[in-house]
């Protein structure tokens, strides 16, 4: 917020006042015309809606073939036919139920299969899936490197370690792994702060701490696989670091559900500042940004959003650093834009990978976080070959 | 005091205050309805005292204990060779750098005590490590500047579009509104870097050497913006030039360095010298006057040591 309002103190000696010559030709033309800076909202954007349309088409698509599949044999219509069942859509109990945690009303054995274990995964994909693509966007940003993702200032090795010691040393806390994973992602990314700050950041010196705190955690995380005594744990512990959708229901949306929300909401104010910070920091810092503080703000709105996505689905490589880039292909680098096409990327295209996650190996299901890496890799190197200035920020 | 080489000292130059005894003169910060009955189109006064300037990373301070106060509404030049603390000073003034020791103050009031937006709408810098997004208009990389006047959630103001409007018509760049940065050339990108300066509508601009690395017509094209500022507004504008010849033409004042210290300052016919280029920059030149302000023809570098001017006790 300002210190006051605009035309406060120094509006009674604005430039406007000051000029004399050169004013009277420009400050009467072209107001009230329409297609001045600012009039037509940045969100009517032709590609960016038609990329809203897109991933929101994709990810019904991806959510009714997502529910069509599974152990439980039934057919796509009598899958289908569960999800619009209006007996569970207009039903408040049922929804307190997945909302809410409370008890699951009777229903026909299609709808509770599909709509308490199969929907809530797709709906656990859409809010990891933004949560990643709006972390990634931010802290490219931030950083303002292009090769920046969620797990640069060393989340995904601090909640990875975490993970690790919780499974294999304290296992009685195996039921707060999500908030274990989150608050040991956090307390990476202040190590990474505290490393690298001396009288103020700077991005390389970010990147360089999250490097190298990314390294001491991944061998400690090695440490720990030493130490694990039964092959469950260990397939448990490579799921979480793989990034796994695989059996997450209801209590899993409802972890994420509002810090996604708030991240996301968080993410679209900021969006301004991200698009002053990329104009660097001396220059963000003389249109008045309090650079270290707006710096430091918003990497905590994009741990949120990562923290949120690695509690529910594990460390799903790739994602955020593609993610982004894909988006700024199609609407450019305005981040008015690129937050709101991420909001409607990231989830279709986590649906679509889940979905390939699902159905790749059948009847076998593998991570999705090896689907996003396989994919999102040769991608990445696609794009990279396809121009030359990659992700230009 | 330094008559035989010519460089101006405190005494010579009366617009052009220096050390304590003028600074003094502005005591305290005045109160903000003083600030407010001032008259509407007085330029701001802009002055820094007793700096010590330095950079985090270096022990010594930079720029150590110099006083500097700028002519409101005049165009201010400092000069000085590579190293010689120009840009350090600047970055100072502007409160990019954090001072050591010292105080800056716009209209009296210190600028530390100012918020970081109120600064920012009275006090401009256009600094040299500018980058863009290549896909960003000219119209929105101007928009940007109009930064400290909105609240966070607020959108452009039809106040705001004329402001954007008068910077556009102002840097001459309305041909270029709609272009993306990434397809500018270089010059075209200072200009429109330079909109966006003005955009911020502030008192005082400090720019940071706006014309290195611009070919001669861009390099004119920023210089005649800013004898526009000075002709057509009250900005008060500080430029760091490495064209002392530029800096004579187009600065109503000038300032030299050498070696983070305010070597000479003054009128540009009386700073720019014969003696003050060998001493300070380090070059045998002939100084011709013109009509044009000092000319300047270098002929040689000067071997270390070969220095015509005294001893640094003469040294401003």
């Amino acid at each position: 917020m300002t210190e006051d309002g605009p035309t406060g103190e120094d509006g009674r000696r604005g430039f406007g006042d000051r000029v004399r010559a050169w004013r009277g030709d420009t400050a009467e033309t072209g107001r009230g015309t329409p297609d001045r800076i600012g009039r037509v909202p940045t969100l009517l954007d032709p590609s960016l809606v038609a990329l809203a349309v897109a991933s929101t088409i994709v990810v019904m698509v991806g959510g009714l073939i997502q529910v069509s599949h599974g152990s439980y044999s039934m057919t796509i219509e009598q899958a289908w036919a569960a999800v619009f069942n209006p007996n569970v859509i207009f039903n408040p109990q049922a929804w307190d139920a997945f909302l809410l945690g409370e008890a699951v009303p009777e229903m026909s054995t299609e709808s509770l299969i599909v709509w308490n274990i199969r929907l809530p995964r797709v709906l656990v994909a859409v809010l990891a899936g933004m949560c990643l693509a709006v972390s990634g966007a931010i802290f490219q940003a931030v950083t303002r490197n292009e090769l920046a993702s969620p797990f640069v200032l060393g989340v995904s090795s601090g909640a990875g370690f975490t993970v690790l010691l919780t499974l294999v040393v304290f296992s009685s806390l195996t039921p707060f792994l999500p908030l274990l994973a989150a608050v040991g992602g956090t307390l990476a990314f202040l190590i990474v702060y505290f490393i690298a700050w001396k009288d103020g950041t700077s991005p390389i010196r970010l990147v360089l701490a999250g490097v190298i705190v990314n390294m001491v955690f991944q061998s400690l995380q090695r440490a720990m696989f030493f130490f694990a005594d039964d092959l469950g744990t260990v397939q448990s512990a490579m799921a979480w670091i793989t990034g796994s959708l695989t059996g997450v229901g209801w209590e899993e949306f409802r972890i994420a559900a509002i810090p996604t929300l708030f991240a996301v909401l968080f993410a679209l104010a900021g969006a301004r500042q991200l698009n002053v910070l990329l104009l660097g920091e001396q220059t963000a810092g003389s249109l008045g940004m309090r650079v270290e503080r707006v710096r430091f703000l918003l990497s905590a709105v994009a741990i949120l959003a990562a923290s949120a996505a690695i509690a529910v689905a594990g460390i799903i490589s790739f994602f955020g650093l593609v993610v982004p880039h894909i988006v700024r292909l199609t609407v450019g680098s305005d981040y008015r834009k690129l937050i709101v096409g991420c909001v409607f990327a990231g989830p279709a295209l986590m649906v679509a990978a889940d979905v390939g996650a699902r159905l790749a190996l059948r009847p076998a299901q593998i991570p999705v976080g090896v689907v996003t890496g396989v994919v999102g890799g040769p991608y990445f190197l696609y794009l990279m070959r396809r121009q030359e200035t990659l992700g230009e920020i | 005091m330094t008559g035989e080489n010519g460089c101006t000292t405190d005494g010579g130059t009366g617009s052009l205050l220096s050390e304590k005894d003028d600074a003094d003169g502005a005591d305290g910060t005045p109160t903000e309805d003083e600030l407010n009955e001032a008259p509407a189109a007085a330029a701001s006064e802009f002055a820094g005292d007793d700096l010590v300037i330095g950079y985090p990373s270096t022990d010594e301070p930079v720029v150590d204990g110099e006083s500097i106060s700028v002519p409101p509404g005049e165009v201010t030049a400092l000069v000085g060779p590579n190293g010689s603390g120009k840009s350090t000073l600047l970055k100072g003034l502007a409160d990019q750098l954090s001072l050591d020791r010292g105080t800056v103050r716009v209209d009296g009031a210190d600028v530390h005590d100012l918020g970081a937006k109120r600064l920012a709408r009275k006090l401009g810098l256009l600094s040299q490590d500018s980058t863009a997004p290549n896909s960003i208009s000219v119209e929105k990389l101007v928009a940007h500047g109009r930064y400290p006047h909105r609240g966070a959630f607020e959108s452009l103001t039809d106040a705001d579009r004329d402001a954007i409007d008068r910077a556009i018509a102002m840097a001459d760049v309305d041909h270029l509104r709609d272009r993306d940065i990434g397809s500018l050339s270089g010059g075209q990108q200072q200009l429109a870097w330079i909109a966006m300066a003005l955009a911020q509508e502030t008192d005082v601009l400090l720019l940071d050497e706006p014309t290195t690395f611009l070919d001669l017509r861009h390099q004119l094209q920023v210089l005649e913006i800013v004898e526009r500022l000075r002709d057509e507004s009250e900005t008060t504008v500080v430029l760091v030039l490495h064209d002392i010849e530029q800096a004579a033409q187009y600065a109503d004042h000038v300032v030299a360095l050498e070696d983070g210290e305010i070597y000479a300052r003054g009128p540009p016919e009386s700073v720019v010298t014969e003696a003050l280029l060998a001493d300070v920059f380090g070059i045998d030149a002939a100084v011709t006057r013109t009509d044009h302000g000092p000319q300047v023809t270098p002929l040689r570098p000067l071997a270390d040591g070969d220095e015509t001017g005294g001893p640094d006790g003469q040294r401003d």
